[in-house]
């Protein structure tokens, strides 16, 4: 039953999104436009964590390991002391391996919050399609990517 | 202001926080104008008083033989540490689930990426050769010599630099959905722009879901920010062996003072601007009173943190360590020490009293003083430490040069002057975190 529900209440908005899986309506066919984030539609639909945490640790340790190789390689590519320190210095390394941790951490969840999320989105930039402050229930009839 | 279409058949709550908020963003009124317009010519004085101290030399400073830290490391110091309540506000209540983090938390941050702006500019003033300061960065240079990782100037850069670049995703994050509503109410370019700016954002379930976890994951990656910088920034005094400079306690005490200074200023900013923009029924006094809360209690750390200072200096028996701390509290500088206590330590204690801290006009005074106190605590950490070391054949004094204040002054020009074209060009508050709590 493919169709389009407009609710301006998000009581409302819930209690509709409840009766159409209740009635059969397969959750991976729905999807939802609202003003704000409503966890609790989530759960109703059952929808999965979202895979964006995959990308927060995958950046986070590349960083961590990209600050050590950087410090260290380009401290032994020309070994020279410094105020008596040693060559590889891992304390004041660690600084600049935990700075890299965060940095690459933030961009790659970044990154993948705009992959996954399919935004910059040229097509939704140009079209004029919106639904202000309503809570919309669209019901596709081929599942949604 | 274009009063779109599409908010009026939404419900009318939602539909007036959105017209209440981007009302902000409508003609710029005779205020602004001033505002703007003085901060503008406080901005140009600070730019080419620059250039004629890059045409001169660092000579019209009024750096001495044993002061060559002075008013242009305070600054950097006092920028950096007003950044941090951006992310305390933003990231580290966002974690606690604080609701009336809503109220600060988009001025909060634009206030962190606008200071760590002025910030990252100041160690370039203090060069003698700004033109070079690309050395700092870490590239090989002719002879593939790397920068040097065991420098604390070095630790600064990587620090700084991730904490701009992590504070300005998060502020561009929280405003997607605002834009996507922004764009509704406007007409002609600036739709174009805010539409752009919103990369397409229509609110469907898969954005919002990713959207959420994005959003927790910032708030978790800058949460140890706020630990982090200042505490390398306090390093780069810690691990010099001057009296004063050379303690364990500085990253902890540079962490709470920059807390405690960032959020003075927040309190500074917000109180003109709620009342200019009429936003009384979002930003409540109770908010103001938790906000005050956590300004007391970093006072009291900042506070306990002095007594700890002096302490060690008066029971460690080391006669440097003891001379720099009489130096302090009793030599030159002892009337911007004096002011310094006054402000940080004893004015915010007037704010255990309930009815003091609801009070606007007398909350904005005390930001203000706690602004200039916590200035003024860098200030004194560093230029009487450099004065007064462990040779008295070296000891000698400091005062700024008009080329120092005038870029000094400058740079609060440059900060307010990028404030207040935040105010009238992006949305103050996040609208969808308070429709969500409407």
């Amino acid at each position: 039953m493919p169709g389009k529900m407009v609710y301006k209440d998000k009581d409302a908005f819930l209690e509709g999104l409840r009766t159409a899986v209740r009635d059969g309506v397969p959750p991976d066919r729905i999807r939802t436009i609202t003003p704000f984030d409503v966890p609790e539609a989530e759960r109703i639909l059952s929808r999965g964590r979202s895979k964006v945490r995959f990308f927060a640790l995958l950046g986070a340790a590349s960083g961590t390991a990209a600050g050590f190789a950087f410090t260290i390689l380009t401290s032994l590519s020309w070994p020279l002391i410094v105020g008596g320190k040693p060559i590889v210095s891992i304390p004041p390394f660690i600084i600049i391996a935990f700075a890299l941790t965060i940095l690459f951490g933030a961009l790659s969840t970044f990154a993948g919050f705009l992959l996954l999320a399919g935004l910059p989105s040229p097509r939704a930039i140009r079209s004029d399609e919106d639904h202000g402050n309503r809570f919309v229930i669209l019901v596709e009839e081929e599942e949604p990517r | 202001m274009n009063r779109g279409e599409g908010g009026m058949e939404t419900p009318d709550r939602y539909a007036k926080a959105e017209r209440d908020i981007l009302a902000a963003m409508g003609k710029p009124g005779k205020a602004w104008l001033a505002g703007a317009g003085f901060a503008a010519v406080l901005m140009l004085i600070g730019g080419v008083l620059w250039a004629y101290q890059i045409r001169e030399g660092l000579g019209v400073a009024g750096y001495t033989h044993p002061v060559n830290w002075a008013v242009y490391i305070t600054n950097f110091v006092f920028w950096v540490g007003i950044a941090h309540s951006g992310t305390l506000i933003s990231a580290v209540l966002f974690l606690f689930r604080a609701k009336f983090r809503t109220s600060f938390n988009r001025a909060a941050e634009a206030m962190t990426v606008f200071a760590l702006m002025v910030a990252g500019l100041f160690p370039i003033v203090h060069l003698g050769r700004s033109w070079v300061f690309y050395y700092l960065l870490p590239y090989p240079n002719q002879r593939q010599l790397w920068v040097n990782f065991r420098s604390p100037l070095i630790w600064d850069v990587f620090a700084v630099g991730t904490y701009f670049t992590v504070s300005l995703v998060f502020f561009y994050v929280g405003m997607i959905p605002d834009f996507a509503v922004a764009q509704r109410w406007k007409e002609g370019i600036r739709k174009k722009v805010y539409k752009v700016l919103s990369l397409g954002w229509k609110g469907t379930d898969r954005q919002w879901r990713h959207y959420a976890m994005l959003y927790l994951f910032l708030a978790a990656f800058a949460t140890p920010l706020v630990a982090s910088v200042h505490s390398v920034v306090s390093w780069d005094f810690a691990m010099s062996i001057l009296p004063g400079w050379h303690t364990t306690i500085f990253a902890p005490y540079f962490v709470a003072g920059a807390i405690f200074s960032g959020t003075a200023m927040v309190i500074t900013l917000v109180i003109p601007l709620r009342k200019a923009l009429n936003l009384q029924e979002y930003v409540t006094d109770d908010h103001f009173e938790s906000i005050a809360k956590i300004m007391l209690f970093t006072s009291l750390i900042v506070t306990y943190s002095y007594i700890v200072e002096f302490g060690l200096a008066w029971y460690g028996e080391n006669p440097f360590e003891t001379e720099a701390f009489r130096y302090r509290i009793a030599g030159n500088f002892r009337y911007l020490a004096w002011a310094m206590i006054f402000c940080n330590s004893l004015v915010p204690l007037t704010l255990f009293v309930r009815k003091l801290r609801r009070n606007m006009a007398y909350l904005l005074i005390v930001s203000l003083l706690v602004n200039v106190g916590m200035w003024l605590e860098r200030f004194v950490i560093i230029v009487t430490s450099l004065a007064h070391d462990y040779d008295p054949y070296v000891w000698g004094t400091y005062s700024p040069t008009f080329v120092e204040v005038g870029i000094s002054l400058g740079s609060f020009g440059m900060f307010f002057l990028l404030y207040l074209l935040f105010v009238k060009n992006l949305p103050v508050l996040s609208i969808t975190e308070i429709k969500e709590h409407l």
